[in-house]
């Protein structure tokens, strides 16, 4: 607990000094893409890692959040201190509401009820056209941050991503250790036992639902902003899928594995860019490897590690008792 | 409402093909417990295998079909063998990133090979088409109909009549006693996954051969089956059989009447609907709570 949150601190300390130190775009861009999907990655974890049902449908809220800063800003232009914040807020509304129906779910067809949403609003948003524009999409979202202050480097971009990092690890955290995150895990190991103690699963589930929206929410309209043009794109399944890869690589059901898992692949994505056609198909060989290699994710690993290296001493002692 | 009979006609056709792929799904997904989501990617490579054995190696559409068959059949068989054994027992997580894995190689993999323009299958007779008093079919999806169902009786006979079948029922009943009754569990499983297969492609080649095919057709595929399987119950041949046909004729009168953008929608309001008022399915006999 205090080693997992001295970690973060330090991921976010040393990332913090980042635009210090590097003054090349291209890295800096590669890093706001890697903090924003940590955020993502964090959300979903806090529901396929700690509720343990396997949501499919998390570009819901990636995208309702987007649709919203986008809206705001080019309709009324907000500026993004308020567009995003309030981005969090429709996305936790709208995890209510979807979490309302489908947390009474279980097991695939959670899966393919929150999918089906998910589906649901990215036809809506490509067909919608008054508010959403379509296939097109919105274009021209402002980037300024209070006012007039406008956000003109990628450095200031990065501080903000940053913050809203900070913002979601911060409360995943707190939540994670809470005892409705506690509870949580409760029911996602035995939901029979979780209940005869009085934990009530849907609930609990419903509490870390809406939180995962909400960050998730925060990070599309960070999205929005940033790129500066949202269409239905947010909906789609690739994002989905790279969410569930960060989080599995890294290891669900732990706080740095998704933040691991986020860098990893943002880089990895970057670094396969090189062999540009064969780049999706190398991705996908690389997530079914993950899968029969890597089951619990690099944190799986390195705590499989440690319990080895710890047995290890005992092990060898016990040798020597009978020698 | 003159349309009324032609709309319904239409959705009968889909519906066909519809329930030809959930029927691969209801297999895979209702009996194995796998959550295939790489079942749109064998819909997808059985057009366009089908668009390579007609158009390349010059065979007729008949024999085209038995070709891409067998190859999909070998596919599903190796999947099964070398990814899926794998996890098995594993509950529904590995399965899951495993074939979302698998889906992504195979379309990018075909969009590396074939590239991403759409792909005719040469059908087996001309377009022309036929008239039923106010109905207008061609020919040529008639026979694509009349095929998707032979294969759809064959499945059933399949599974009911042969001793491959057998082995499959008692497999999914309880595997430990059929494999102490000396059923070999793992090509039973291996089997299942190929016939799956096998179906999704077919019914991927026959539409191929009435519109065309394309590499990045599959995710939708995908979702529409488990959209039909969860319909119609887990694991229910005619479960989904009947609906498959219902979001056949559901798409096709909402295209008809209501707006042809969000026709896609339809299947998953049903399914969300479904899951909410009748979650085990409108035709499982299996009570077996969402």
């Amino acid at each position: 607990m205090t080693l997992e949150r001295n970690i973060l601190l330090a991921f976010l300390a040393g990332a913090a000094l980042l635009p210090f130190a590097v003054t090349d775009q291209y890295i800096l861009h590669l890093a706001i893409m890697a903090l924003f999907y940590a955020v993502l990655a964090s959300s979903l974890n806090l529901v396929v890692g700690y509720v343990g049902e396997f949501s499919l449908g998390h570009t819901a809220f990636l995208g309702t959040g987007a649709y919203t800063a986008a809206l705001l800003s080019t309709q009324a232009g907000m500026p993004m201190w308020v567009t995003i914040p309030l981005a969090g807020l429709v996305s936790a509304v709208f995890g209510f509401a979807i979490g309302a129906i489908t947390l009474r779910l279980q097991g695939p067809y959670f899966v393919i009820v929150t999918l089906s949403f998910a589906e649901v609003l990215r036809i809506v948003a490509n067909n919608w056209i008054a508010v959403t524009n379509g296939p097109m999409g919105l274009a021209g979202v402002g980037q300024n941050l209070f006012g007039d202050v406008a956000v003109t480097d990628k450095a200031g971009f990065f501080l903000i991503v940053l913050g809203i990092a900070a913002v979601a690890l911060y409360f995943s955290y707190r939540f994670v250790y809470s005892n409705a995150g506690r509870a949580a895990v409760a029911v996602r190991e035995n939901r029979y036992v979780a209940q005869s103690i009085g934990v009530d699963p849907f609930g609990t589930a419903m509490q870390a639902f809406v939180l995962g929206a909400f960050l998730a929410g925060l990070a599309g309209g960070f999205y929005a902003h940033y790129i500066s043009f949202v269409g239905p794109e947010v909906f789609r399944f690739a994002f989905m899928a790279t969410m569930i890869i960060m989080v599995l690589l890294g290891g669900k059901g732990t706080l740095i594995g998704p933040l691991a898992g986020a860098v990893i692949v943002t880089v990895l994505e970057e670094y396969l860019r090189e062999v540009q056609e064969l780049r999706l198909t190398l991705f996908g060989l690389i997530v079914m490897a993950i899968v029969l290699f890597l089951p619990n994710g690099l944190m799986g690993f390195i705590a499989l590690r440690r319990e080895q290296q710890a047995a290890k001493p005992t092990l060898n002692a016990a040798k020597e008792r009978t020698v | 409402m003159d349309l009324f009979p032609q709309f319904l006609a239409n959705g009968l056709v889909m519906g066909v093909f519809y329930a030809l792929s959930a029927l691969g799904l209801t297999l895979i997904f209702g009996l194995m417990r796998v959550v295939n989501f790489a079942h749109g990617e064998f819909y997808m490579l059985g057009g366009v295998s089908g668009w390579f054995v007609t158009n390349h190696l010059g065979l007729d559409f008949f024999s085209g079909l038995i070709v891409v068959a067998a190859f999909m059949a070998a596919v599903g068989w190796l999947v099964d063998r070398f990814l899926i054994e794998r996890v098995r027992g594993q509950g529904e997580e590995p399965g899951i990133l495993l074939t979302i894995g698998l889906s992504i190689f195979l379309v990018n993999g075909t969009l590396l090979l074939v590239g991403p323009a759409p792909m005719k299958v040469a059908g087996a007779m001309a377009e022309g088409p036929l008239f039923f008093g106010p109905i207008a079919v061609t020919k040529l999806r008639l026979l694509a109909v009349a095929v998707g169902i032979a294969l759809i009786v064959g499945a059933h006979l399949l599974i009911r009549r042969t001793r491959l079948g057998a082995a499959m029922r008692a497999t999914f009943q309880d595997p430990m006693a059929a494999s102490l009754a000396g059923i070999r569990t793992g090509h039973v499983y291996a089997a299942t996954f190929a016939l799956g297969c096998t179906l999704a492609a077919l019914s991927g080649m026959l539409l191929a051969s009435i519109y065309s095919a394309q590499a990045s057709v599959g995710g939708l595929i995908s979702l529409k089956s488990f959209v039909v399987v969860i319909l119609g119950g887990m694991g229910s041949f005619a479960g989904a059989i009947a609906g498959g046909l219902l979001l056949g004729v559901a798409e096709a009168m909402w295209g008809g009447y209501v707006s042809m953008g969000m026709v896609d929608v339809i299947g998953f309001v049903l399914v969300i609907l479904i899951l909410l008022f009748r979650p085990q399915g409108l035709f499982s006999i299996r009570t077996e709570r969402a």
